[in-house]
């Protein structure tokens, strides 16, 4: 960053002696721009020693996907877009058959049970009751009275959400693949944690009179930002990243205005 | 090898793996594990409509009886339940087996409406509340082959439909709506008598009970009705009382009707065409459609442009069409179900599907019943779940808050609920677990 050409330096106006031109020997007062020696590069130093760099939502260290850092001014876009409250897409690998202490495949075993009386509608039926359950959460911590006309309104959009605090709510949940003893659950969700999502797995299981881990946590959208949008690790250079903010930059402004 | 000195850290995959293989593996449910089939009960409990003795008498002195029952709460049976009907304050669950024992009655039983429940300390008393599923004598026959099919309770009397034996009416009959005569001054309570009915043009395949009167479709599509008339709800024509059950005609005759429904004083049919007609009640715009007066006493045909109509529910009030492609209409007066706006219309209005739980995410999510109580209607989705809105009077409409719902809320029932039954102030329901 520092490399590139950074702004000339100020040019002011002093009053210089020089000498006169016809070389009497008085001295004269000229004014010349000259440039002010505080602002050169050599006085001055590097123009960027520190950066500011903010995070967006947390993501785990056994987890992976779309992660989003703020830089230098961008920070006050990060509180903005935390406040409007978006929801965040995951791809959730799970394992039946075995039951950890931290839910996740490296954990201590606790169990380890059958698995071959779950079939794909019994896991349907199951992620349709949680989805049922989180819908009624939605709504009841949205803090909106339930008697007035806005608010049905607002549900028959689907556009309630809650705006504060609130525990994790997942808002659709869908099976992608299942192929015992491994399946895959795609699951939109707010204000959740990664060790929520994979608790989330493990009472899958338990609820299907088995047991489950949580293999895999990936993020695929974190509100409007997509694994599109996202550097992987070849391009974590500065013109991928100018090129990203640029492009990422309508995006932001637009779902900013939307909500707030 | 580990030394004392080394860190444990995370483990490696041989590790896991040692640790896979020595350890035991739990069964908790094998290849064959089949779904269980239960009944769950909210609402007034005081009355022992919801059949759980240890609300109304607590059985040990520091629990407090429970008034209402905000949330559902499973009730054990004996048998699997196949037919459950609620009425004001009473509730028979009926099973289709061919034991001895086929139906079960709690709740107000001072007109018999659960036949005689002989009482355990005086053998010539009977009960006026029963508090715990009884079962209720029936004069069958065969016992052993009949099968029940479906029960339906009114304000104090219940219809039994059996397969092979008619309908059976038990309860009060001041306006006939057992289908017997009406005797004077006769005393309901503690009273042995239950009625058969066996004259109908073919067999009965359902049967409604409105507040006081009584509706019996049989197989060729026709209706009979008896009871009270003073709204037209028996439909024959005059506003007389009918003890006799009698064959409707007007707009239905000739007309094969699928389904009937009622609840109040006003009645709804389906024919197979997916055509509705009404009679009875029309105080609350329920008729407005085709008439202005307030009492229809000849079934007429309400001529709605929503599509084929596939199932009806009459309230109280209100009243709820389901079409064929899973949408749910309403119109009358009371909580619709289109937020606190909407009080009255005349003409159905549609419930937006994004309620019940459709969306661009899941898009085959579609209404498959809907159901009414006096106030409270109920909806089942076909992926299983209840959906109730209406007036939350004492509790009945199972979300766990006391206040009415102006749009349709989800009940959270852990299973597949399978047919509810909506009653004054109470609601059943048959689920089956996951």
């Amino acid at each position: 960053l520092n490399a590139l050409p950074g702004r000339a330096p100020r040019q002011s106006i002093r009053f210089l002696p020089t000498p006169a031109p016809d070389g009497s020997g008085a001295v004269e007062l000229v004014a010349t721009r000259v440039p002010v020696l505080a602002d050169h590069p050599l006085v001055r130093g590097p123009r960027f020693r520190k950066l500011k760099i903010g995070a967006g939502h947390r993501l785990d260290v056994k987890a992976s996907g779309v992660f989003v850092l703020g830089i230098g001014h961008g920070n006050k876009l990060l509180t903005d877009l935390y406040n409007c409250h978006l929801t965040k897409v995951y791809t959730v690998g799970g394992l039946f058959g075995k039951a950890t202490d931290d839910f996740s495949d490296t954990g201590n075993l606790v169990e380890k049970t059958t698995f071959d009386h779950i079939t794909r509608e019994k896991l349907e039926r199951i992620l349709a009751v949680i989805q049922g359950t989180n819908q009624k959460a939605l709504l009841m911590y949205s803090n909106i009275d339930m008697k007035t006309q806005e608010a049905y309104e607002l549900a028959v959009e689907g556009l309630i959400r809650p705006m504060g605090k609130s525990p994790p709510i997942i808002t659709a949940v869908r099976c992608l693949q299942f192929a015992l003893p491994e399946f895959q659950l795609e699951i939109h969700c707010l204000h959740e944690t990664q060790q929520y999502l994979r608790k989330m797995v493990h009472e899958i299981g338990l609820e299907l009179k088995s047991s489950a881990v949580c293999t895999q946590v990936r993020r695929t959208r974190d509100g409007v930002f997509t694994v599109d949008d996202a550097l992987p690790r070849m391009r974590w250079n500065l013109q991928s990243i100018q090129e990203a903010i640029r492009n990422c930059q309508l995006k932001v402004e637009t779902e900013l205005e939307k909500t707030l | 090898r580990r030394g004392l000195g080394v860190a444990a850290g995370p483990p490696s995959t041989r590790q896991l793996r040692e640790v896979d293989g020595a350890a035991p593996v739990f069964q908790y449910a094998g290849k064959a594990a089949k779904r269980k089939d239960r009944v769950f009960v909210w609402g007034f409990s005081y009355s022992g409509a919801l059949g759980v003795p240890g609300f109304v008498k607590p059985d040990a002195s520091w629990k407090k009886p429970r008034r209402i029952q905000p949330t559902p709460y499973r009730l054990e049976t004996e048998e699997k339940i196949s037919s459950a009907a609620c009425g004001y304050g009473f509730t028979l669950l009926a099973s289709n087996t061919r034991d001895i024992t086929k139906v079960w009655g709690m709740g107000l039983n001072k007109d018999s409406q659960l036949g005689f429940q002989r009482s355990r300390r005086d053998r010539t008393k009977g009960y006026e509340y029963v508090l715990e599923p009884s079962p209720i004598p029936l004069p069958l026959e065969k016992p052993q082959q009949t099968r029940v099919l479906q029960v339906s309770c009114g304000r104090a009397h219940s219809l039994v439909l059996t397969d092979s034996e008619g309908v059976f009416t038990m309860g009060n009959n001041s306006y006939g709506q057992c289908g017997r005569k009406v005797v004077e001054d006769e005393i309901y309570s503690e009273s042995h008598l239950i009625h058969q009915l066996k004259e109908f043009d073919s067999r009965v395949v359902q049967v409604v009970c409105g507040q006081d009167h009584s509706l019996f479709r049989t197989k060729k599509g026709t209706v009979y009705a008896c009871g009270w008339g003073a709204d037209g709800q028996t439909g024959l024509g005059h506003y007389n009382i009918t003890s006799v059950p009698t064959k409707l005609h007007g707009d239905i005759a000739g007309v094969n009707i699928i389904q009937v429904s009622s609840c109040g004083d006003g009645c709804l049919a389906v024919s197979d065409e997916g055509d509705v007609f009404g009679w009875g009640n029309s105080e609350y715009l329920q008729l407005a459609s085709v008439t202005d007066t307030t009492q229809v006493n000849v079934p007429r045909h309400l001529p709605f442009k929503i599509g084929k109509v596939k199932e009806a529910a009459c309230g109280g009030t209100g009243n709820a069409v389901l079409t064929e492609e899973g949408n749910v209409f309403v119109w009358g007066y009371g909580i619709l179900g289109k937020g606190p706006n909407l009080t009255e219309s005349a003409v159905p209005e549609m419930i937006p599907p994004s309620l019940f739980g459709w969306s661009n995410f899941s898009p085959d999510i579609r209404v498959a019943h809907v159901r009414c109580g006096l106030s409270q209607f109920a909806a089942l989705t076909n992926r299983g779940e209840l959906f109730v809105w209406g007036k939350n009077l004492r509790g009945c409409l199972g979300t766990g808050r006391m206040e009415d719902q102006y749009f349709p809320w989800r009940v959270t029932v852990p299973g597949e609920v399978v047919d509810v039954a909506c009653g004054v102030d109470h609601m059943v329901s048959m689920v089956r677990s996951f």
